[in-house]
């Protein structure tokens, strides 16, 4: 399925020079006291939606930069321009 | 001829309002669970409920290829067990599955690969399963058509052969499995969307749909592609799946030229000839998730390339048909069979994969127990979906080729 995404230093590029990075599940969760489940919650638990997701890309072809982006997983197109994050 | 053709299922029935259990997906997995609830454990009150129509999932898009050749101790006696069911079915079923057990031929190009293989064979071997280790000398002899030069991109070392393995036809199995639930008393309702599922203390009470609401005790989760959208929807219960589209094609007709299943995981392709006569291949996954089942130039290309190197013979044969399905991918590439827990009542068979079509008759015999008698039995115990958080994945990741958008 074709796809482009938009690196926040790049532009938009042809969606093969990218890898997924997965969903955006907020922040790594803290080491102390983490219980296998929310370790897992965070490693493999998935939302799936059929619709617009927050996910994360990495520009392995190009600059290299790791970004957040909106996608609409029924259609393969960004609905936002997306938020570069450290 | 022209004339009203009544379905093999019977004719539409009218939605109940109470139901001993609901299977959400009228795909091979769920008419399979609801064939076997109503054939061995009398529960007849039963109904699929499919948003589209039977078959529009990986059901009948799937490449139809049966084998029970998987890496692991856990996953081997469930296929081959469904491997044992087709001749049965197609029996019972009184319905031609177009089982052809043409055996599987899958390539290894590297002495790694090779090694690989070894275990796989001694695997299968230890469950009773027919698999050989051949060099590439034989399976020239056995495939003719194979190119086994050393002057290609991956130069074939030798392969894993399963001879029990082969193809059927999928939508049969579809049609025959609907008809047989059908006989049975198992009410199947199309185009019927499931919009909601009722928990009350924890205990599934009942599944509310586009149609209307049905009280049930008991619902499957059998939604494919679907499902792990459907339980974090619907129950806000989170699978470790991801949604990707796979691809496949078939080429025009050709008289027979390919008498095994072919598949090579460095080309990243198998292929195999219909009864019809096509060669239908595949399968180049999207490396990201998506719910669009579309299809890809690049894609043509790449199996074009791969093809034309394993089977040279097949240079300047044209492609006919393209499609594209879900496969619902697990991190350790087995699928997710599991009840009661969390939810009493609620039972998932889901995480299929790609493997969905080769185990549906297996996997729906021992949900049927499952569901029926409220235990897991022994064989889907390890598909549990507290696995992934006691960090026991299962090795299937070994074999073959590894699909996950992670890699």
């Amino acid at each position: 399925m074709a796809l482009t995404l938009t690196c926040p230093v790049c532009g938009k590029r042809n969606g093969y020079e990218f890898r997924y990075g997965g969903e955006e599940k907020g922040p790594r969760p803290e080491e102390a006291d983490l219980s296998p489940q929310a370790w897992c919650e965070y490693v493999h638990m998935n939302q799936c939606v059929a619709g617009i997701q927050k996910e994360w890309w990495c520009h392995k072809d190009g600059c290299g930069v790791w970004f957040t982006t909106h996608r609409d997983t029924t259609c393969n197109l960004e609905v936002d321009k997306p938020e570069a994050q450290s | 001829m022209f004339g009203k053709v009544k379905p093999l299922w019977g004719e539409k029935p009218t939605l109940k309002s109470n139901y001993d259990a609901v299977i959400i997906g009228g795909g091979l997995h769920g008419l399979a669970a609801a064939y076997f609830l109503a054939r061995d454990h009398n529960m007849r009150n039963v109904a699929v409920v499919e948003k589209r129509y039977l078959g529009f999932g990986g059901s009948g898009r799937n490449t139809a290829i049966v084998r029970a050749n998987q890496r692991t101790q856990e996953n081997v006696p469930l296929y081959r067990e469904a491997l044992d069911l087709w001749p049965i079915l197609t029996k019972e079923l009184d319905y031609n599955l177009m089982f052809y057990n043409c055996g599987n031929l899958n390539l290894m190009h590297s002495e790694a690969a090779m090694n690989a293989a070894r275990m796989n064979v001694a695997t299968a071997q230890f469950h009773g399963v027919e698999s050989h280790l051949i060099d590439a000398k034989q399976c020239k002899e056995l495939v003719p058509a194979l190119n086994i030069s050393k002057d290609i991109t991956y130069p074939i070392f030798g392969a894993m052969y399963h001879p029990p393995g082969g193809i059927l036809r999928h939508d049969a199995i579809v049609w025959g499995l609907a008809k047989g639930a059908a006989k049975y008393g198992v009410d199947i309702h199309q185009q019927t969307e499931v919009t909601g599922i009722g928990v009350e203390n924890g205990k599934i009470v009942s599944v509310e749909t586009d149609k209307g609401r049905i009280k049930t005790p008991r619902v499957l989760n059998a939604a494919g592609g679907y499902s792990a959208a459907l339980s974090y929807q619907m129950l806000g219960l989170k699978l470790p799946i991801s949604v990707l589209t796979i691809q496949a094609m078939v080429t025009q007709p050709l008289k027979p030229i390919l008498n095994h299943v072919v598949s090579s995981g460095a080309y990243h392709a198998y292929a195999n000839q219909t009864l019809k006569g096509e060669i239908a291949t595949g399968a180049h996954m999207d490396a990201w998730p998506n719910y669009t089942t579309q299809t890809t130039a690049y894609y043509i290309k790449h199996q074009a390339e791969a093809l034309s190197e394993m089977l040279p013979c097949l240079r300047g044969v044209k492609f006919m048909r393209h499609w594209g399905g879900l496969a619902d991918m697990t991190p350790d590439m087995a699928p997710i069979m599991d009840g009661n827990d969390p939810i009493e009542g609620y039972y998932m068979d889901c995480g299929w994969g790609y493997f969905g079509f080769k185990s549906c008759a297996a996997a729906g015999k021992y949900m049927a127990q499952f569901m029926d008698s409220g235990n897991c039995p022994a064989m889907l115990k390890p598909f549990n979906l507290r696995r992934y958080e006691q960090h026991r994945l299962m090795g299937e990741t070994a074999a073959l080729v590894n699909y996950t958008p992670d890699n």
